[in-house]
């Protein structure tokens, strides 16, 4: 049993994500809730019928992983994918791929604009795409960035990474990369499988070509090879 | 241990060369690492024992004795180059009339396979390159790691020691191993190119410098994007005879051209990640195979 848990952060991101960002990847899809990375966390946990593989993107990854620390009876497996979340930063410079956005915030155009610019290529943007998106975006709550959400993100990744050096994450672990993220490099997923390659003994890292931060979407065929042989062999 | 089925001969261009293959379906041939004349450590088809029997259920998996390597005999007039293992790797897949294949080398292997398929586009399908510090750029680190062992050359004790210094967990190296390695350095023709490569001085004089200059011509090749074919390239993380970085940088070359690119990494693993994880290399073979079916 796979769980899809979407990243971004409502009202935040750009491209308003969900579970439609997965497209026809196989396995249950959540929506998240709550405006911090513990009541995100919550939310996800609240589905889990049994022992699952959890698959996270971005700000999904992290919350997979929370849940492998403190629930590892619940997860047979974690795979981050691009998950730019949790990945090492340090002093880095900021990002531009999301300057300057059209108005209007969250419209269609503006939603077509954020995933071109995340996207190697934009054949994966479709119409079905873009009203999801849009959808989604209408229905997004308000979430208190700066004040709740930033220090609960910066909190998790400290405890993540004290885990990764400690004890370890109990669990199988892989992470997954677009060759061509525009929001971190594939170094940068290099870094957080080297985090948790420290103490899991099955863990893998995985690079997928002319893709950006959703190769899932980009390259549909190949993720899913990765995805499955991973599996396969736990 | 899976073992390996039992062995074949066939006439590759004059040289009686040695074969294990199990299965049906699309050609899957394994090239291993290694070279002739190496005194303290010898390959052969064994490497890649627990790849063909558990492959073989999803492709026809072949594994060869290279020239002058495992039981194939050695190079003609005295030809100790990689160039030769090439051409014989060339000639094998026509003496074998296979077509459509899928190339796995790892290390000196590694770079055969993509030779073979630089100069084979008609009968290379796809090519999986495992922790090859031979075909990667940048910083060899054999000679740091496995400099001067402290048994000597050619007895259990070296060969134990050579390749769990090549490995992450020393466990993996079996006496079964070992063996397969010992028989291999006992054969009269293996001492022979021992002899060549060591006494007659044919490592240095003719054998590294022409793969230097081959090695050259690879790498632009590859930079020219004339690969022209799916590739995937898997590493052990914690080889530290070809670090990982070397994998990265082999990656970002063949990625720049074709869009079928993967790049693997398989943590506590050294060199050999396909002995130290069989389980998980082979899943990935057998996606990497059904993806391209």
């Amino acid at each position: 049993m796979k769980i899809f848990i979407h990243g971004g952060v409502p009202g935040v991101t750009p491209y308003a994500s969900g579970p439609h960002i997965w497209g026809d990847q196989d396995g249950e899809k959540v929506t998240l809730a709550g405006g911090t990375v513990e009541a995100m966390t919550d939310s996800v946990r609240k589905v889990i019928k049994g022992k699952c593989h959890l698959v996270g993107h971005d700000l999904g990854g992290l919350i997979a992983f929370n849940l492998a620390i403190e629930a590892p009876q619940l997860v047979s497996g974690v795979t981050a994918v691009a998950s730019v979340a949790v990945a090492p930063t340090g002093d880095g410079v900021p990002d531009v791929t999301f300057a300057h956005p059209p108005k209007p915030l969250f419209g269609r155009e503006s939603q077509r604009w954020a995933l071109e610019r995340v996207s190697y290529s934009h054949h994966h943007i479709d119409d079905a795409l873009l009203d999801a998106c849009v959808a989604a975006a209408a229905r997004r709550p308000v979430v208190s960035y700066a004040d709740e959400f930033v220090p609960s993100l910066v909190k998790a990744k400290s405890r993540f990474y004290e885990v990764c050096r400690g004890e370890g994450v109990k669990v199988p672990c892989q992470v997954i990369w677009g060759s061509h993220d525009p929001l971190s490099t594939f170094d940068h997923g290099l870094w957080l499988f080297r985090g948790l390659a420290q103490k899991q003994r099955v863990s893998q890292f995985h690079v997928i070509n002319r893709a950006g931060a959703l190769p899932f979407r980009e390259e549909p065929a190949a993720f899913r090879q990765v995805l499955e042989s991973f599996a396969d062999a736990l | 241990m899976a073992k390996l089925p039992e062995g074949r001969w066939i006439d590759v261009d004059g040289l009686r060369t040695r074969y294990h293959e199990a299965g049906k379906g699309e050609p899957v041939v394994f090239l291993y690492g290694g070279n002739f004349g190496t005194g303290d450590s010898a390959s052969s088809a064994y490497t890649w024992n627990n790849q063909i029997a558990p492959l073989s259920e999803r492709c026809r998996a072949i594994v060869f004795d290279k020239a002058g390597q495992g039981e194939t005999d050695n190079p003609k007039d005295d030809d100790y180059t990689m160039a030769a293992v090439v051409r014989h790797a060339s000639a094998f897949l026509r003496a074998m009339k296979l077509e459509g294949v899928h190339l796995v080398g790892h290390s000196r292997g590694g770079y055969a396979a993509t030779r073979v398929a630089l100069e084979n586009h008609d009968r290379v399908k796809s090519l999986t390159v495992v922790n090859s510090g031979t075909l990667s750029p940048g910083v060899g680190t054999n000679e740091v790691v496995l400099a001067r062992p402290p048994y000597p050359a050619g007895t259990r004790e070296c060969v134990r020691w050579v390749y769990q210094n090549y490995s992450f967990n020393p466990d993996v190296v079996t006496d079964e191993w070992v063996d397969a390695v010992m028989h291999t350095l006992s054969l009269p023709k293996y001492q022979e190119s021992v002899r060549k490569m060591g006494a007659e001085k044919l490592g240095t004089k003719l054998f590294l410098p022409e793969l230097a200059r081959e090695k050259r011509e690879t790498l632009q090749w590859i930079n020219e994007g004339r690969l022209q074919r799916p590739v995937q390239v898997v590493w052990g993380f914690d080889d530290r005879t070809a670090v990982i970085d070397r994998g990265v940088e082999l990656y970002n070359m063949f990625s720049r051209h074709e869009r079928r690119a993967l790049f693997h990494v398989i943590n506590q693993s050294g060199h050999f990640p396909f002995r130290e994880h069989p389980e998980r290399f082979n899943a990935l073979m057998r996606r990497w195979l059904e993806s391209l079916a």
